[in-house]
């Protein structure tokens, strides 16, 4: 070979060097562009469930959607208000939120929240518990778990009274007498949990009763008060009868005294059913349905909310929260939850006919009292209304006004709020 | 002998504060000029000192910090009363006075929030203290659900909780008395109530003026006993100015307002500091 063959093969060396070289930095940027659309997203989620309980439940998640990794943080129910605002404040939210029904208001009030009606069209009937998540028609949250509260009743007190402990009280009037009969003739006990000393819970014991006699808190536009009603104002006479023959403390204080076989009517959420096989063992009580008015007039109401799912307008993977909020709300999914903390009940409609209530009877009436449940109205200026209502009520329990003039005070100042003059 | 670098030595404290502390308080002031709403930052706007007039015409803000005053005066005096006594008795302990002096200190080292959930159930209704009161034929008391009784509820476990920190103040306060200035005072024949009161007194003022001034920073910030206990209630007889201002910042998402109420707590605070400072602080010397 010459010099001038030597120099072509050189060249041409050169030239395939060249040509793999291109080839090997095409093929790794392709890889590089394979790698990266593989690569995990993240979803950060927020919620208040004990991370042993979610946990199992993530897994299964992560199982099914390998390209998602979920980064779940437990909320407490005493600071969790504050982080989620401070979060969003702080431009950094997470994706997917539980976000408890009475917060709810406040975030949609402030589009904080996506509009995910057109997302989920699919969820509609397979969900209860829109009414608590929807305002003016669009869903700003989707239903994931509901709770509702019935009334507890003390076996044992019952016997001691000479009542009948299988016929529970089902009207007012057999609540009045029953709790009466207790505390006249069982000398350590009280006939009635009331709550007061926590004025932010009081509107969600005392509306069951004013809903189960037709009244309510705003009329269907959402902007009158109807507070001021007859039914209104006859619940809540029927409601403070009941107080000579009642234990006033806050709800924890009236659970324990329960639990401690000294209240005869308690009403209270499914929590208790947790805590008292290991409180009060021996204690022999039965949960029955919220009394109606009277035979044949009313509803059993009780108040109803929810955990629903939120996702944040400044969240940085939406897609990934709602494929995670869709995967929650599956019967199969939130069951276990339900299972494991006994909080609120799935909004999946199907978990009804979960065999988990064939052996669990009293989370049964827990179940059938979620079908007569209302929920308080999804307003923006919720806030405000609760507070006006809460702390009139207070005023009518503490016996500083009569209840028509609370009502009465009550209606003024939530139709002010509504017309925007506090 | 000085060091040479004074600076670097206050270096780490200074950036904390400066991060945690000088930052954050300057930045609320810039917020109660504003409107924000946490939710909606973007919505902010300046509105000058318009959170500033509302606040002052709000008779809930009125009402808060009158509640907070009354929680003040109702607690500082007896705190030092018994904080004074407590480190007198400690003093003249002459057995196991170690013991002691841990016992008394014992519940400064708890949380504030432990010590109200542990009030919590003394109060209760169905309570400890009831419990006691019924053994003994008295009527119960609704210890935290009668307007008139709740505050004072909160200020005898106020006062429990704090008395051993500042006697154990008082305390060292005493220590540092030398023993032959009280020994010259017994030999010239005074009695013990006099030397309490001409020496070991005027002794301990700038104690008493530190003890005084920090009580009365912490008792206008209380918050955790009112947000564990009442919340408020019931008829907002316990509604303290700091959880009013944190019931308009996450309730009710007006940070702005609640700077503002923020800001004049801390104007209040501040001229009260002053005065006290100037009332008690003639001829006291800060305490080393």
């Amino acid at each position: 070979m010459g010099a001038r063959g030597h120099s072509r093969l050189l060249k041409e060396a050169r030239r395939a060097a060249g040509g793999a070289l291109l080839l090997l930095v095409l093929a790794a940027a392709l890889a590089g562009c394979g790698s990266r659309g593989r690569a995990k997203q993240t979803v950060i989620f927020w919620q208040f469930s004990p991370l042993e309980a979610i946990r199992p439940v993530l897994d299964r998640f992560a199982a099914e959607n390998p390209d998602l990794n979920v980064q779940v943080e437990q909320l407490t129910w005493q600071s969790g208000r504050e982080k989620i605002v401070a979060a969003v404040a702080a431009g950094r939210p997470p994706d997917l939120c539980e976000v408890g029904s009475t917060f709810l208001p406040g975030l949609v009030a402030d589009s904080t929240l996506l509009d995910l009606t057109d997302s989920i069209p699919d969820l509609r009937d397979s969900l209860r518990g829109w009414e608590i998540v929807r305002y003016r028609g669009r869903a700003w949250a989707v239903p994931w778990l509901l709770g509702t509260r019935a009334l507890y009743y003390n076996r044992d007190l019952f016997r001691r009274a000479r009542l009948d402990p299988s016929r529970p009280p089902a009207t007012w009037d057999e609540l009045l007498r029953d709790a009466r009969l207790i505390q006249t003739t069982v000398p350590y006990a009280k006939g009635f949990g009331m709550n007061s000393g926590e004025r932010e819970i009081l509107f969600k014991k005392f509306m069951p009763f004013a809903w189960g006699n037709g009244g309510g808190i705003l009329d269907s536009t959402g902007t009158k008060s109807i507070v001021n009603s007859p039914q209104n104002r006859e619940a809540l006479r029927f409601y403070l009868g009941l107080k000579p023959y009642s234990l006033l403390d806050r709800q924890e204080m009236l659970d324990q005294a329960f639990a401690r076989g000294r209240l005869g009517f308690t009403i209270s959420g499914t929590w208790l059913l947790r805590s008292l096989p290991e409180t009060a063992p021996q204690l022999d009580y039965d949960v029955t349905l919220m009394p109606r008015p009277a035979a044949g007039k009313g509803t059993p109401a009780s108040f109803a909310g929810a955990e629903a799912l939120g996702v944040f307008r400044r969240s940085a993977n939406p897609s990934g929260a709602l494929r995670l909020a869709r995967f929650l709300v599956r019967t199969e999914n939130a069951m276990p939850l339900y299972a494991a903390t006994g909080n609120a009940f799935p909004a999946a409609v199907a978990a009804e006919a979960d065999s988990y209530f064939v052996f669990h009877p009293r989370d049964r009436v827990f179940l059938s009292q979620l079908r007569s449940a209302v929920s308080p109205p999804l307003h923006p200026k919720w806030v405000d209304i609760e507070e006006t209502l809460n702390s009139e009520l207070e005023s009518a329990i503490y016996g500083k006004k009569s209840p028509e003039e609370a009502l009465r005070s009550a209606d003024q100042k939530i139709n002010a709020i509504l017309s925007g003059g506090t | 002998m000085r060091p040479r670098r004074p600076l670097a030595g206050v270096l780490p404290w200074g950036l904390c504060f400066a991060l945690f502390g000088l930052i954050p308080l300057l930045w609320a002031l810039v917020l109660s000029f504003t409107s924000l709403n946490p939710l909606r930052p973007d919505l902010t706007h300046w509105v000058g000192l318009a959170n500033y007039a509302r606040a002052l015409a709000s008779p809930a803000f009125w009402h808060a910090l009158r509640t907070t005053c009354i929680f003040v005066v109702g607690t500082l005096p007896p705190t030092l009363v018994l904080a004074y006594a407590v480190a007198a008795l400690l003093a003249r302990a002459r057995r196991a006075e170690a013991f002691f002096r841990a016992a008394i200190f014992f519940p400064a080292t708890l949380s504030m929030v432990v010590i109200s959930l542990v009030f919590k159930s003394l109060y209760a209704e169905e309570g400890l203290l009831n419990g006691w009161l019924a053994r003994l034929s008295l009527p119960h008391v609704s210890w935290l659900q009668d307007p008139a009784l709740a505050l004072p509820s909160i200020m005898v476990m106020d006062v429990w909780a704090s008395v051993g920190y500042y006697a154990i103040l008082l305390l060292a306060g005493r220590k540092t008395l030398p023993p032959e200035q009280l020994e010259a005072a017994r030999l010239e024949g005074l009695r013990p109530s006099e030397i309490e009161r001409r020496i070991v007194l005027p002794h301990l003022r700038p104690v008493i003026l530190f003890v005084v001034l920090l009580n009365t920073i912490r008792a206008f910030q209380i918050f955790i006993e009112v947000f564990v206990l009442t919340r408020g209630g019931p008829l907002e007889s316990t509604l303290t100015l700091v959880y009013h201002l944190y019931d308009r910042a996450f309730y009710h998402f007006e940070m702005g307002y609640a700077s503002a109420i923020a800001y004049l707590l801390l104007l209040f605070v501040g001229v009260l500091l002053l005065l006290q400072r100037r009332l008690l602080g003639r001829g006291a010397e800060a305490p080393a």
